[in-house]
């Protein structure tokens, strides 16, 4: 295009050309795409896991499935509360271990740790998220089970066993998100709690948790998803005998290593239930992120 | 492993027997595996240009691949049950397997009765004393219910009666192997042919373990290995079954993955 046709026709010059129009419009489908992509995943998982899963209520029946004591396929029993109670055990426990550690490696990071020791510790609580899963798993069966089996008597597979690992899985999910908000806290609200004298434990424990309050219940939300989700690990440590719980050191199960330990063989109703048992753990996931939006606009609200 | 994937599919859209005719796709138990895998490579020498395809996805998937054509041969550790026995499958056996319960070595206990080992994993008996070891409670470790060793250990052992819930349930032999030889307290059962110097395989009903006491029949808990096929098998199909059954691998590959050929009884079965 030459200057004098610009001229010309002066309300093009606010257009593009017709090749970076085709192109701004292409990158936009293409994200567009990206996105509808992955709401059609989950979506169309839900669908396939609701369809394969829904039977499971009238062939089962409600109330026999989510409130059966006894989970024996084989001999047509698909009670899953003492899975469900299992699931609660462990993520529970791995919370009440993982979360304040998490939560202190964060602040560490965030408020105490000079630069040179940050940029070492930060990446190895990063890297232990890069671990898979099967590994926490070999550790935990290898290692952690028979000093677990010293303590609890037994053989060590268990709730405590299950604890102890995801504990350590669950650090990266909630130490990043934690320094998160701890370094959204304005830098004058930490000078003025200074500028009054308090001392750096007061600041951390008088101000910026509480200030930074919200979002590390978000972290922990996360890390608590996290924990339920987790499968590989848990099934290796967990001892995966699908009974109430009955203490620390015995074997439990729970809804994913059920899953897992299953789906090989299952046939027919078998088959419904685990699907079934997918719906529920679904329907898990979606209620913890549901109450992670809700915090996170009750965070703005009050901002 | 695209090209495996690939054949796979092609033979699953040809509905089996006569897809691709330099192929032979054997799917199944995890314990026939080993034979499978070595023969492969023999028989892949032997005839270049033909692919054997093996994978072990368990007993009841690699049963269910051959009755739906998507493998040439599914191998198995146990018979055919309920509705698989309708397909017209060929049984061919190629070896024998028994299944060792195994404690830690430094448990003093060297043998049990059949019945006193149902009765520990039925959890009617726990501790270790009841059965002249020392006052320790019983750890006992169970398989997972896709095994075939559990399978067989269920019917030959514990006359398929229930096994006691609140055991520990792990979902590999190598798991349970790996944990009996750690806990002092612990008795699981795996394959004779992957027990191991690290734990100690108990004498049951005063037999020890052993492949003179499996052929003989003497040993009580032991079964045998399955290929099926869809009627005879044929064409190199059949190359393949011959090329199993033959002394190079039934006195090669199967002892050395601690199984018992089929010819040590020397019928032939």
């Amino acid at each position: 295009m030459t200057p004098a046709e610009e001229t010309a026709t002066p309300r093009e010059l606010k257009l593009m050309s017709r090749s970076t129009y085709v192109k701004e419009a292409a990158l936009k489908n293409l994200f567009l795409l990206c996105a509808t992509m992955a709401v059609a995943g989950v979506v169309l998982i839900f669908l396939f896991v609701g369809w394969r899963g829904w039977p499971v209520f009238s062939e089962v029946g409600l109330a026999r499935f989510l409130g059966g004591a006894e989970w024996l396929p084989t001999a047509g029993a698909f009670g899953i509360l003492p899975l469900l109670v299992g699931s609660l055990v462990v993520t529970l426990g791995a919370l009440a271990l993982g979360a304040p550690l998490a939560i202190g490696a964060a602040v560490f990071l965030s408020e105490i740790a000079p630069p040179r020791v940050r940029s070492f510790v930060r990446p190895a609580v990063e890297l232990l998220a890069g671990v898979p899963s099967v590994v926490y798993g070999f550790f935990g069966l290898l290692v952690i089970r028979p000093l677990v089996a010293d303590v609890t008597g037994g053989l060590g597979f268990g709730p405590l066993t299950a604890w102890l690992i995801l504990a350590i899985m669950i650090v990266p999910t909630i130490a990043t998100l934690t320094e998160d908000a701890l370094g959204s806290v304005p830098e004058g609200i930490r000078e003025a709690s200074y500028a009054m004298g308090a001392t750096t434990w007061q600041t951390i424990w008088r101000v910026l948790l509480p200030a930074a309050k919200i979002g590390i219940i978000d972290a922990v939300i996360l890390g608590m998803g996290r924990a339920i989700g987790e499968t590989m690990a848990v099934l290796m440590v967990v001892g995966n005998a699908p009974v109430f719980f009955r203490g620390i050191g015995k074997p439990i199960s729970t809804l994913t290593s059920q899953i897992v330990m299953d789906m090989p063989y299952a046939s027919g109703v078998h088959r419904t239930a685990l699907f079934g048992l997918a719906i529920i753990l679904f329907l898990i996931s979606m209620g913890l992120v549901a109450l992670v939006r809700a915090l996170s606009r009750f965070r703005e609200e009050t901002r | 492993m695209l090209s495996a994937a690939l054949l796979a599919l092609l033979a699953g859209c040809n509905g089996g027997r006569q897809h691709a005719a330099d192929q032979v796709i054997v799917t199944g138990s995890t314990t026939v595996q080993p034979i499978a895998e070595v023969s492969k490579e023999g028989f892949e020498k032997a005839h270049p240009g033909i692919h054997v395809l093996v994978s072990g996805v368990g007993s009841s998937a690699g049963i269910e691949n051959v009755i739906a054509g998507t493998s040439d041969i599914g191998t198995s550790s146990r018979d055919l049950k309920g509705d698989e026995a309708k397909h017209g499958l060929v049984d061919t056996p190629i070896a024998y397997d028994a299944i060792a319960v195994i404690v830690n070595p430094s448990n003093p206990v060297n043998g049990l009765t059949k019945e006193q080992v149902k009765a520990i994993f039925q959890g009617r008996i726990t501790n270790w004393k009841e059965v002249g070891g020392p006052d320790m409670e019983i750890g006992v470790v169970n398989r997972d219910e896709a095994s075939g060793t559990r399978e067989a250990f269920s019917k030959i052992v514990l006359d398929k009666e229930r096994f006691d819930p609140t055991a520990v349930i792990l979902p590999g032999t190598g798991q349970v192997r790996s944990v009996v030889a750690q806990a002092p307290s612990a008795i699981g059962y795996i394959s004779l042919g992957f027990v191991t110097p690290e734990v100690k395989a108990l004498a049951i009903d005063g037999v020890a373990p052993s492949e003179e006491a499996v052929v003989s029949g003497a040993y009580p808990i032991s079964r045998v290995l399955h290929f099926f096929t869809k009627g005879e098998p044929t064409g190199l199909v059949k190359e393949f079954v011959a090329y199993v059954l033959s002394p190079d691998v039934q006195d090669r590959v199967v002892r050395e993955a601690g199984f018992i050929p089929v010819t040590a009884r020397g019928d032939g079965l």
